[in-house]
């Protein structure tokens, strides 16, 4: 049996590297994690960033190095050109013996202030040492933008991987093989394990790539991939029931589409919404694979919590398995 | 190899029958026709003896297993050639067969030779999608040969081919019948069927009517004919007359004494006549 699902899926892969979308869909979680990347600042990186002139005061641009991420121009029209794009940046000009701000007007209001008070300190000299403010750390080592967007990309692997499978069925389907596939000693649950592998293998493989890309190599990946097995039910599930009632690839990824909406319900609930209104959410599997992600990408999970949350999704992919497997026991016939 | 009795089958459950009262057997080794008009019934037994439909009512074995509770070893000793090819349009046709090799637990034969003997060989690494309708149907055909089967469903497995191409795929059938394999052939191709059945059922409005060997059919059923063509004040006529019946039997004579005849042929009746007359429909 298992050399025959192993079978199945070899075949499906085989036709998946022929086919641009299932490319597209294989390689989603390098390119998302790639983008991560490229547009998620780390940790350590500064959110101030100061233009000078060079040259002019280099005691100043030494302090404010201290504080803020400074770059330096030749004059002020220089200045005014690199305030001018589009990310947030302001500059400290020389106005007699003064300093103005130059802003270009849309920036973080935030940005603004830090820039004032750190004028503000350098002509008061205040220095570090000055402070007597006492430091208190919240341990949180982790990018919080970025673990939500690896969080959001592994719950969304898990779509694809459903995706995936009603592809490689709507395949079937539009070829007509699904009847010369009861006609051989395949039978009907050897076959649907071995159309769902791809869903499982591809999560699998899109969270290990997305963790290791975007630089979460310290979580804990068994932990990691309990959460992901288990939210791969659902996709799964949808994935086979909408492959085996669409004969059209177009329509089936479409319909698959709807799983991104409490998908995003769930994320916007945790993220987003005070604590009365979780309790409205608490149905959707993805709400607790979220909040599992979560906990392992904050590298602070323990097992009880992963085995917690992992027993709700199993619960509620179950009710969605009773009433979607007569439906799929008769797509097959 | 075949044992059906008092099969029924209704799509909707709602006593409309595809299949009624349908009672048959094949024996090992035959070549046994199912012939009927579109909606007949004949896909739907098909269907129910290949476990693609579930077996409502009736008892039906299979190569020696129940339908009723089928076993997945059943299908190591069945093949299927489908009327619709049905082959992965995104795989090359040897990996198509070799896809389905790997899926039975019997020795299976080689896809190279299949493809050879189905006239695929230099095909044998393009794409199934690439293929025209009759090079699809050909693949279709070789892949229910690769187990072996020692029973064949045949689903109208001429149709769509060029003449060359299907007296090729009736030798085929022919040899391997005459190496022991019992062919089940669903048509409605009443030519091939002569050709080929050592005994035929024709079924219409989900019941069989008869079952009989074509030759005895034509016995029984088939008159025998003569057909003239002969020339009348200048004009030229053709008939076709009995040469039982005595009215027509002295017609005949008189024509051949009166008239310049051009051509006289013998006429043994076909299968499709002989069905007609016994169903009272035709084919189509």
């Amino acid at each position: 049996m298992i050399k025959k699902i192993w079978l199945i899926f070899l075949r499906d892969l085989k036709v998946n590297k022929r086919d641009f979308i299932a490319v597209y869909i294989i390689a989603f979680p390098i390119l998302f994690a790639v983008g991560i990347n490229l547009l998620t600042p780390s940790i350590n990186d500064t959110t101030v960033n100061l233009a000078l002139i060079e040259g002019e005061n280099p005691a100043q641009a030494t302090y404010l190095k201290d504080f803020a991420k400074v770059e330096v121009f030749k004059d002020v029209l220089a200045v005014e050109q690199r305030v001018a794009k589009r990310d947030n940046i302001v500059g400290i000009l020389p106005k007699g013996n003064d300093y103005y701000i130059l802003q270009q007007g849309n920036e973080a209001e935030g940005v603004v202030d830090f820039a004032k008070a750190l004028l503000t300190f350098y002509e008061q000299d205040v220095q570090i040492a000055n402070t007597n403010a006492e430091i208190i750390e919240l341990g949180r080592t982790v990018p919080p933008l970025k673990k939500l967007l690896v969080n959001i990309a592994i719950l969304f692997t898990s779509v694809l991987g459903g995706m995936l499978i009603a592809l490689n069925i709507v395949e079937e389907k539009v070829d007509r093989t699904i009847r010369a596939i009861h006609l051989s000693p395949i039978s009907r649950k050897t076959f649907l394990l071995g159309k769902s592998l791809m869903g499982v293998l591809l999560p699998i493989y899109g969270t290990v790539v997305l963790v290791w890309i975007t630089g979460f190599r310290g979580v804990n990946i068994f932990q990691m991939l309990v959460i992901v097995l288990v939210s791969t039910i659902i996709s799964l599930l949808i994935g086979l029931i909408e492959g085996l009632n669409n004969d059209d690839v177009i329509n089936a990824t479409a319909n698959i589409k709807i799983l991104m909406l409490p998908m995003a319900a769930a994320i916007v609930a945790i993220e987003l919404l005070a604590d009365k209104w979780q309790k409205f959410f608490y149905w959707i599997p993805f709400y607790w694979a979220y909040k599992g992600n979560d906990v392992v990408l904050s590298q602070i999970a323990t097992w009880q919590q992963i085995i917690g949350y992992s027993c709700i999704v199993l619960l509620l992919s179950s009710v969605v398995y009773i009433y979607l497997a007569p439906k799929i026991r008769k797509g097959l016939e | 190899m075949i044992e059906v009795s008092n099969l029924y089958h209704s799509y909707n459950k709602d006593g409309k029958f595809a299949v009624k009262d349908v009672s048959f057997e094949v024996k090992e080794g035959e070549i046994f026709g199912f012939l009927g008009p579109s909606g007949a019934g004949k896909s739907t037994t098909q269907n129910i003896l290949t476990g693609l439909l579930q077996l409502q009512q009736g008892n039906v074995i299979v190569a020696g297993y129940d339908v009723k509770a089928i076993s997945n070893k059943m299908f190591n000793k069945i093949g299927m050639s489908f009327e619709q090819s049905n082959v992965y349009s995104k795989m090359s046709a040897k990996e198509n067969l070799d896809f389905y090799r790997k899926l039975f637990d019997v020795k299976t034969r080689e896809p190279e030779e299949l493809l050879e003997l189905v006239g695929l060989g230099d095909k044998a690494n393009v794409r199934a999608g690439e293929f025209s309708k009759g090079m699809k149907h050909r693949l279709t055909f070789a892949r229910s040969m690769i187990n072996n089967p020692l029973l064949w469903f045949l689903d109208e497995p001429t149709t769509g081919l060029d003449p060359a191409i299907a007296s090729e795929i009736k030798d085929i059938i022919k040899a391997e019948n005459k190496k022991g394999v019992t062919v089940f052939l669903t048509t409605h191709n009443m030519y091939i069927a002569d050709d080929l059945c050592d005994r035929v059922a024709f079924i219409v409005d989900a019941e069989i009517k008869l079952i009989d060997s074509p030759k005895n059919l034509k016995l029984q059923y088939g008159d025998k004919l003569v057909e003239i063509e002969y020339i009348k004040d200048g004009e030229t006529l053709k008939e076709t007359l009995s040469t039982i019946q005595e009215d027509d039997l002295k017609h005949l004579q008189d024509i051949i004494g009166k008239y310049e005849v051009q051509t006289m042929h013998t006429k043994e009746a076909t299968l499709e006549e002989i069905f007609i007359k016994v169903t009272g429909r035709g084919l189509a």
